[in-house]
């Protein structure tokens, strides 16, 4: 009477359909949304994806359900060393995989294409660069150095003739530092006058804002911080469900390490005490094989179509 | 436990050549869209149905893969099947302001098809 399987096996064969049901609401989504948006980016050069580092992460992940085969297998054979070796190697191809995906999401966010962080029009991107302008702006101090301005006049103001002299120099020395970092905001608030005035109303072309922006960046080298302009139509909803759908298949891998991590550990204290844990092997095998199996259709959706 | 013997390296190697045939397709310009996607998903298909017959181990175990598998399978597709009509296909006009900005955009990069530009003006 009942299924000729082992009670773990049914619950994490249950667990795996549900999961399953996870994943392809988000993939799912994902199609119904890109289908929906006639401009999608997909110009590599704009979404920063790299097929080579998808591919390379499949291949990882295809090495590493290879390897817990192999581990199920010789745990079935009472190989436990056999079986920790490649437990142990597929740990080590897990890390691998994360750490592909973060050099991955790092070079997302230094291109700053986060969800909300997009333009995805040229007002929006010109008032994205003058908020980073601003920014780079009160980042010199510049706030700062008016305020000590204000309080070394206060300060002189109620000084006796002594003390007046040093303060006097201070006095000079901030003025001379704000003069120095003046030229900075004036040209910020030029072009932000200029762009609200509509006298820059483009953002690419001659007279247009990223030609005025780079002169800015050339005569002030601080203005560097500020990403270039560019538009990304539906980048925002780009950018959500790739981190939507990547982010939530990392966490899974990193799930998977962590039960795998239980297995090394009680093999690593002693290898014979691997006896008693063949269903769990299979288990944590057929959880890994599933994430393997995600990875397999994200891989052509967000890479290669 | 596992009577029948698998040649799980042969498998193995299957994955890793249909990879690489993923990623040739790629690189392979295609004429048409459908056709890339067409080739790319059946490609992850196979792969995935190597991964569940096999390592998974689905080719050798009883029915109750059926029942387990069925109600997921259909469930899977009918979140995109609803959605299609609402956020998918529109039938009825977009008025938002990122289709206007697609209109522009698809008559800059493509001057003989202005049939976007008439269901617009709608």
């Amino acid at each position: 009477m009942g299924l000729p399987i082992p009670n773990s096996k049914l619950g994490m064969w249950l667990f795996l359909g549900t999961e399953i049901m996870f994943f392809t609401a988000f993939i799912g989504t994902y199609i119904v949304y890109r289908i929906g948006s006639p401009g999608w980016p997909t110009d590599p050069e704009v979404t920063h994806i790299r097929v080579w580092a998808g591919g390379l992460n499949t291949f990882v992940l295809i090495l590493s359900s290879y390897f817990v085969v192999v581990a199920h297998e010789a745990m079935g054979h009472e190989k436990y060393t056999k079986a920790f070796r490649f437990m142990v190697a597929t740990f080590g191809l897990a890390v691998v995989f994360l750490g592909i995906k973060g050099y991955e999401y790092y070079g997302k966010i230094t291109h700053d294409i986060l969800p909300g962080h997009v333009a995805e029009s040229e007002p929006q991107a010109m008032n994205k660069a003058l908020v980073e302008l601003k920014a780079a702006v009160a980042g010199t101090g510049l706030g700062e150095l008016r305020e000590e301005l204000t309080e070394l006049k206060n300060e002189a103001a109620a000084a006796s003739a002594d003390e007046r002299d040093s303060i006097d120099g201070q006095i000079a020395d901030t003025e001379a530092r704000i003069a120095a970092l003046a030229p900075f905001e004036d040209a910020y608030k030029k072009l932000k006058d200029d762009v609200s005035a509509g006298t820059v109303s483009a953002l690419h072309g001659a007279g247009g804002f990223d030609e005025r922006l780079a002169a800015i960046q050339e005569a002030h080298p601080a203005a560097n911080s500020v990403h270039e302009p560019h538009v990304i139509l539906y980048g925002n909803l780009f950018a959500s469900v790739y981190f939507l759908m990547t982010g939530f298949h990392a966490i899974h891998v990193i799930v998977g390490m962590i039960m795998f991590a239980v297995v090394i550990w009680v093999g690593w204290q002693q290898m014979s005490a691997l006896a008693g844990w063949h269903d769990y092997v299979e288990n944590i095998g057929l959880y890994w094989h599933f994430v393997d199996l995600v990875w397999i259709f994200l891989f052509p959706l967000i890479y290669i179509i | 436990m596992a009577a029948h013997h698998v040649n799980y390296f042969a498998i193995f190697c299957a994955l890793c050549g249909l990879t690489a045939a993923s990623v040739v397709a790629d690189v392979f310009q295609f004429n048409s869209k459908i056709a890339l996607i067409v080739i790319v998903l059946s490609i992850a298909t196979a792969k995935a149905l190597f991964v569940m017959s096999y390592f998974m181990h689905l080719k050798f175990e009883r029915n109750w893969k059926y029942l387990l598998l069925a109600p997921t399978a259909i469930l899977a597709m009918g979140l995109p099947l609803a959605l299609m009509p609402d956020v998918g296909v529109h039938y009825y006009t977009v008025d938002v302001p990122q289709a206007g900005q697609a209109i522009e955009h698809e008559a800059d990069h493509s001057s003989e098809e202005h049939s976007s530009d008439e269901e617009a003006h709608h």
